[in-house]
């Protein structure tokens, strides 16, 4: 073995320029590979952390106006939705497994023992949060006893908390007033710009009697694969409202529709493609350098038509021939697909550091798992790289290779 | 000088080959020819006339047609080419024109190659190598590369690498034909030492000088052994190589 590696690194500085110029290609490849690979991954798992902080299964509702006429009504109706389309639309579509309905109440002031702010406040049920994507709470959220037990519980801002009370750290477990009632702060929540209360929708319906109608409604999905399954529970849910609200269910103006789980879907299958179509590039870099090291073995085996007649003439087998050519093609392979694997890997790095989580783009590095693929892939190919001009070696016979010169 | 000479290193029975093509070329023609161990022999020819066929045969590197071949007493037909790659290392010695060292090894390095096909280890290999260097009075050149040798230097490195397994017979391909006469002269007393030594030597040249300072010389002329001279023993070879 020693013998071999010695043999092996004796021919490669012998030929330094040929050797460097193949490895070049190859190493080229690998680091191409691999920094499109980390490339993407920073894409996905961008995506990724921005699908999981949203409410990426559901579908969300807003009353419309519809476009055109249906059994008698004419166009242009405003369409709205009522509490009561929650229970429709949970009881008749399968795929549903819960509906949230939101409102916004204004009009009025929330008041604090320091000051007050104006606006209103937001009738919610406990998976607004969500929605809106309100991770960061001091306290809770709305939870399902405020629903059931109609208590007169807010979710504040920081921001709204700190007016209210002078302190944001204050304002748990205090009072504020609003449409004439007390309501104790269970919640202080932090996000980059909202700064709504939220109350539970009961309790809100309860004390001001209500007429039902809600500004817009979340439905949850579940055990939905496909962004075609996701539209067609779309449409279910669209022909529940059709029916009782009286519009053509084709009409997509009468209840607008954000289907956000669609959307997560079909993104999904792009960020598959993505990954695949950076394999193929990568694949495809790869497979040209290692092309390159095919024919610069060929090249060297016939540069060496004649080193091998005079090896086989003083006894070197078929078999060794064979293995010292694979193994030089190997070496190469490996050596300098390990330096474009680094290089890659370090680039990498550079670009996580300067560009970080920013919009877009996160963490963008290789797995390990992925590396060690990728090694034994090179060196897979490398041996395939330099079997057929090492079969091609020992197809010379030994008089004919000693009379080339 | 007596020459005890032993039993047939080489047997050749009717030997033909032919190379086929369009109008197919018998180049050797029921060739037979025995020679014996610590013979020094000379097959001498014109070009074309089977010689070179005839050397590439005995040094197994060429097949045959028809005929036997018997090289110490192991049958040479047919055989496989790890079984030929196996008979040329342990058997047979090379020595080219045109030296055929590796140019990228050392000279020691060049004569330890035949040992590291054995399987031999590094160091017993370049201890083996250095003793035929010295044997040729190179041992001062072992670590230079062939490129920094003269000619005479690359056949003697050429010879120690032929000696190194110590096979039963040198099959030397003009030896000489890369030299100017002096080193060819130089060359030939090395040969010649060797054969004193009891080693069976056989020289493919058609330089007359060369085939004068062998034992005997087999002039093949169209495929054919024409004549198979025994030379007459005469007293001093080397005062005809000196002609």
């Amino acid at each position: 073995m020693l013998d071999l590696i010695r043999e092996i690194s004796q021919t490669i500085k012998n030929n330094k320029l040929r050797t460097a110029l193949t490895g070049i290609a190859v190493a080229w490849g690998i680091f191409m590979l691999i920094v499109l690979l980390g490339a993407a991954r920073g894409v996905i798992n961008s995506y990724e952390n921005e699908s999981s902080s949203s409410s990426v299964n559901s579908i969300r509702l807003w009353s419309g106006t519809t476009s055109m006429p249906y059994k008698g009504y004419k166009d242009g109706r405003w369409i709205r939705l009522q509490d009561k389309d929650m229970d429709a639309i949970s009881g008749e579509v399968s795929a549903v497994s819960d509906v949230a309905i939101s409102t916004s109440a204004s009009g009025f002031n929330i008041v604090g023992p320091k000051d007050y702010i104006s606006g209103g406040f937001e009738a919610v049920y406990p998976d607004e949060a969500r929605t809106q994507r309100i991770f960061d709470i001091d306290g809770r959220f709305i939870n399902q006893k405020d629903i059931n037990d109609h208590r007169r519980v807010i979710v504040i801002s920081r921001d709204n908390a700190a007016l209210l009370f002078g302190d944001a750290d204050e304002a748990l477990g205090r009072e504020v007033r609003a449409i004439g009632l007390s309501w104790k702060v269970v919640g202080v929540y932090t996000h980059r710009w909202r700064k709504s209360s939220f109350v539970p929708y009961t309790t809100y319906k309860a004390i001001t009697g209500g007429d039902g109608y809600v500004d817009q409604m979340t439905v949850r999905v579940e055990g939905i694969a496909t962004a075609d399954e996701a539209e067609e529970t779309e449409s279910q849910v669209r022909s529940v409202l059709a029916r009782r609200h009286e519009f053509d269910s084709s009409d997509s103006n009468a209840v607008w529709i954000w289907n956000q789980f669609a959307g997560y879907l079909k993104q999904g299958q792009a960020m598959i493609y993505l990954n695949l179509a950076v394999w193929v590039i990568g694949i495809l870099t790869l497979l040209t350098g290692i092309v390159g090291v095919s024919n610069i073995m060929f090249v060297s085996v016939r540069e060496r038509t004649h080193e091998i007649g005079i090896r086989r003439a003083i006894g070197a087998k078929p078999g060794s021939i064979i293995v010292q050519i694979l193994a030089e093609s190997v070496a190469i392979t490996a050596l300098f697909g390990y330096i474009g694997l680094v290089a890659g890997m370090a680039v990498l790095q550079v670009l996580d550091a300067l560009l970080g989580d920013s919009q877009g783009f996160s963490n963008p590095t290789v797995d390990i798992s992925i590396a060690v693929q990728v090694t034994v892939a090179l060196i897979v190919a490398g041996a395939v790289a330099g079997l057929f001009p090492a079969l091609k070696a020992t197809k010379v016979k030994p008089v004919e290779a000693l009379r080339d010169e | 000088m007596n020459y005890e000479l032993g039993e047939a290193v080489i047997s050749l029975r009717d030997i033909n080959k032919t190379y086929p093509g369009v109008v197919p070329l018998h180049v050797l023609k029921d060739v037979s020819l025995d020679i014996r161990k610590g013979e020094l022999v000379s097959i001498m020819g014109a070009s074309g006339s089977g010689k070179s066929t005839l050397l590439n045969i005995l040094g197994i590197l060429d097949n045959y047609d028809s005929g036997s071949y018997i090289l110490d007493d192991v049958m040479i037909k047919d055989l496989s080419e790890n079984r030929a790659a196996e008979l040329r290392n342990r058997m047979i010695g090379f020595v080219f024109q045109s030296f055929n060292l590796i140019n990228y090894k050392n000279a020691l390095e060049n004569v330890a190659l035949p040992l590291f096909y054995q399987g031999v280890g590094r160091r017993k290999r370049n201890a083996l190598a250095m003793e035929q260097l010295e044997r040729m009075g190179l041992a001062d050149r072992a670590h230079h590369l062939p490129g920094e040798l003269s000619g005479g230097q690359k056949q003697r490195v050429a010879i120690a690498r032929a000696l190194v397994t110590k096979p039963s017979l040198i099959l030397a391909d003009e030896p000489t034909g890369a030299l100017d006469s002096k080193t060819s002269k130089e060359v030939m007393q090395v040969f010649r030492d060797l054969n004193d030594a009891g080693m069976t030597i056989v020289i493919v040249t058609h330089d007359p000088s060369v085939g004068a300072a062998t034992d005997r010389i087999i002039r093949i002329v169209d495929g054919r052994i024409e004549t198979n001279d025994q030379l007459s023993m005469i007293n001093d070879k080397r005062l005809i190589i000196d002609c």
